[in-house]
């Protein structure tokens, strides 16, 4: 059983971590970095934690100060019986806090593409269908719908709020789109493998949840006379499409024409859109 | 009361001290984690799934607080029916109610289960409750549009899963398997001696709530950033390439991967050319149930026996699930 003094350590320690999770994240949404670590939906919700957060370091504060020593009792909540474990347990909540204060916040980049492996093809059942962007399957019928609007630009923008499925339309129909002309950024990724040749990838983060779910896509990109860029820097990629055959299976590459260094973009992630086609639609609006 | 001395303050230092053992002994042989890429990486991860799990935790002991504050002790034992069955499907069913995450499930669970739920229906819950809800079914059907029976394959195998598990438990465990038994009826007295009344009890009770899962959480997103930081997926997936192998690497994979029931199923569509789908079923339906994140939280749940007798159940029951699935698939 622990003494009413030590509850009373205990609850206003505990007051104290909670209020500075608080202030961390307040300090995150302030900074406008919260998209380093969640999608915007997610970040509506995690904006509203300090709320809680407050009142439930109040509550103990108040407690801790004012309570009635028979109110505070350990109901069922077990308090750490020894220095030492208090120690490990407020240093487990201390160990984030002290990482996200001290450490500036950074988005993902090569290293961590480089253990999830960026993914450059993406439909599994290739259309086998005469007609261009045709296709009797209901859940391909967004990215034909889509891969129909690319096709009649002059040079196809991959915007960023559409990423994932203009890349993926664009893979879907990649024989159709070949020899057309695109512009895309992101930042510069190197496989380390021997078939790149030289090669490098021009890739984004895809984030449906939170940064543990975050995954590399991204284009293949063939540009001859640039190859002294580093990894990890945006660039803006110029060039026309090509389909060639990579680790054994057909992808999409880009010839460059230009290469232009970018500065990393205020969203470093792209997220999915609910309905792209209708999202391509307000972009070009828009755009003009 | 007691002046805070800083000596006292000592032990609270104390974990730093703990780090130094790791780093003496771990770095000379693991150079890459000085390289700042590594060390932006763990933290962006690290935060990320801590920032991600947080409101569904809060909302889980804000809930279980009110629960725990407003709620009778009879009110709870008279919704859920008596028999067996009937309660079993209410169980199965209530997370079309409450869509929660299973962050925030265990100690909304915690609180019901005090309050008189029995452990079957409750355990059949934490199972069901973050798959079997409309918002995951979603997802899941977004991510596999191509194959949309394997979303219906995930709901029905947690379903069966969640069902099964909860009559082995109700036929095998008879006495309370739960960390801390304490006599109920004792609660209601103790809130009406709280400074501030009900509303402040709330927050404290969510306060220590917070504090009781949140140690297993962060240690759980610790070691999940930790695995996803320095481990090379394409090098575990040459170790799935054999039939069985795959099933056992996907769940093994959903295991240390701890994502959200909502997301994890993007991450499967990733593997949809590499390995059977069955393997992604069993992916997707151990994911939620059980992962380093909320095996950690189940062990403050319940003793150490009866937590891995439960893994043990839902390991073997998902693995023989879905490869009995697979051939609808």
């Amino acid at each position: 059983m622990n003494n009413y003094g030590s509850i009373q350590r205990h609850y206003v320690f505990r007051a104290a971590v909670l209020l500075t999770f608080a202030v961390y994240i307040e300090h995150l949404s302030r900074q406008d970095a919260l998209h380093y670590y969640v999608t915007p939906g997610l970040a509506f919700w995690v904006k509203l934690c300090p709320i809680p957060l407050s009142f439930m370091a109040l509550g103990l504060a108040a407690q801790a100060l004012f309570g009635r020593g028979s109110a505070i009792c350990d109901c069922g909540h077990q308090l750490p019986r020894s220095r030492a474990r208090s120690a490990a347990i407020y240093g487990t909540f201390l160990f984030p806090l002290l990482l996200g204060f001290a450490l500036p916040d950074r988005a993902l980049g090569s290293a961590a593409a480089a253990n999830k492996g960026v993914s450059l093809t993406f439909s599994t059942d290739r259309p086998k269908e005469a007609a261009k962007f045709q296709t009797d399957d209901p859940f391909a019928a967004e990215f034909s719908a889509l891969a129909r609007k690319l096709y009649t630009q002059p040079v196809i923008p991959v915007y960023p709020q559409i990423f994932s499925e203009t890349l993926g339309a664009l893979d879907m129909y990649k024989h159709d789109f070949k020899d057309k002309e695109i512009v895309v950024s992101g930042f510069l990724y190197r496989e380390d493998s021997a078939s790149s040749g030289g090669r490098f990838v021009v890739s984004r983060f895809l984030v449906q949840c939170c940064t543990a779910d975050a995954t590399p896509l991204g284009i293949l990109v063939n540009a001859e006379r640039q190859k002294s860029l580093p990894a990890d820097t945006w660039i803006k990629i110029r060039g026309k499409l090509q389909v060639v055959v990579y680790k054994g299976k057909e992808t999409l590459q880009i010839d460059a024409e230009s290469v232009t260094p970018l500065n990393q973009p205020s969203t470093p992630y792209v997220y999915t859109s609910s309905d792209s086609v209708e999202e391509w639609n307000e972009l070009q609006t828009a755009a003009k | 009361m007691a002046a805070f001395s800083p000596i006292k303050m000592l032990p609270l230092l104390l974990p730093a001290a703990f780090l130094i053992i790791p780093v003496v002994l771990w770095l000379p042989y693991h150079l890459e984690l000085l390289d700042n890429a590594y060390l932006y990486t763990f933290k962006t991860g690290f935060i990320g799934i801590l920032l991600e799990a947080l409101p569904f935790v809060l909302a889980g002991a804000l809930l279980s607080s009110l629960i725990g504050v407003f709620v009778p002790d009879e009110a709870i034992t008279r919704w859920i029916p008596r028999r067996v069955f009937p309660a079993l499907l209410f169980a199965c069913l209530l997370g079309v109610i409450f869509p929660i995450c299973e962050c925030g499930m265990i100690p909304l669970v915690r609180r019901l289960m005090r309050k008189g739920m029995p452990l079957h229906v409750g355990v059949a819950f934490i199972l069901s409750g973050p798959i079997l809800n409309p918002i995951v079914f979603t997802a899941t059907l977004t991510a596999f549009r191509s194959h949309p029976s394997l979303a219906y394959a995930r709901m029905g195998l947690a379903f069966a899963v969640a069902f099964i598990i909860g009559l082995i438990l109700y036929i095998t465990v008879k006495s309370s398997p739960l960390r801390l038994s304490i006599p109920r009826g004792g609660e209601a007295e103790h809130h009406d001696g709280m400074r501030g009344g009900k509303l402040a009890a709330v927050f404290t009770h969510a306060a220590d709530d917070f504090f009781e899962m949140g140690k297993y959480l962060i240690f759980g997103c610790l070691l999940t950033s930790l695995i996803q930081t320095f481990v090379v997926q394409s090098s575990l997936a040459s170790i799935g390439a054999r039939p069985l192998g795959s099933y056992l690497f996907m769940m093994g994979f959903a295991f240390i991967l701890s994502l959200c029931s909502t997301s994890d199923a993007f991450v499967g569509a990733a593997f949809l050319h590499s390995f059977p789908s069955g393997s992604l079923l069993a992916f997707m339906v151990l994911g939620p149930m059980l992962d380093f994140k909320n095996a950690m939280m189940l062990l403050s749940l319940f003793k150490t026996r009866f937590a891995f007798y439960l893994f043990f159940l839902i390991a073997s029951i998902v693995f023989t699930g879905a490869i009995l699935l697979s051939g609808w698939l």
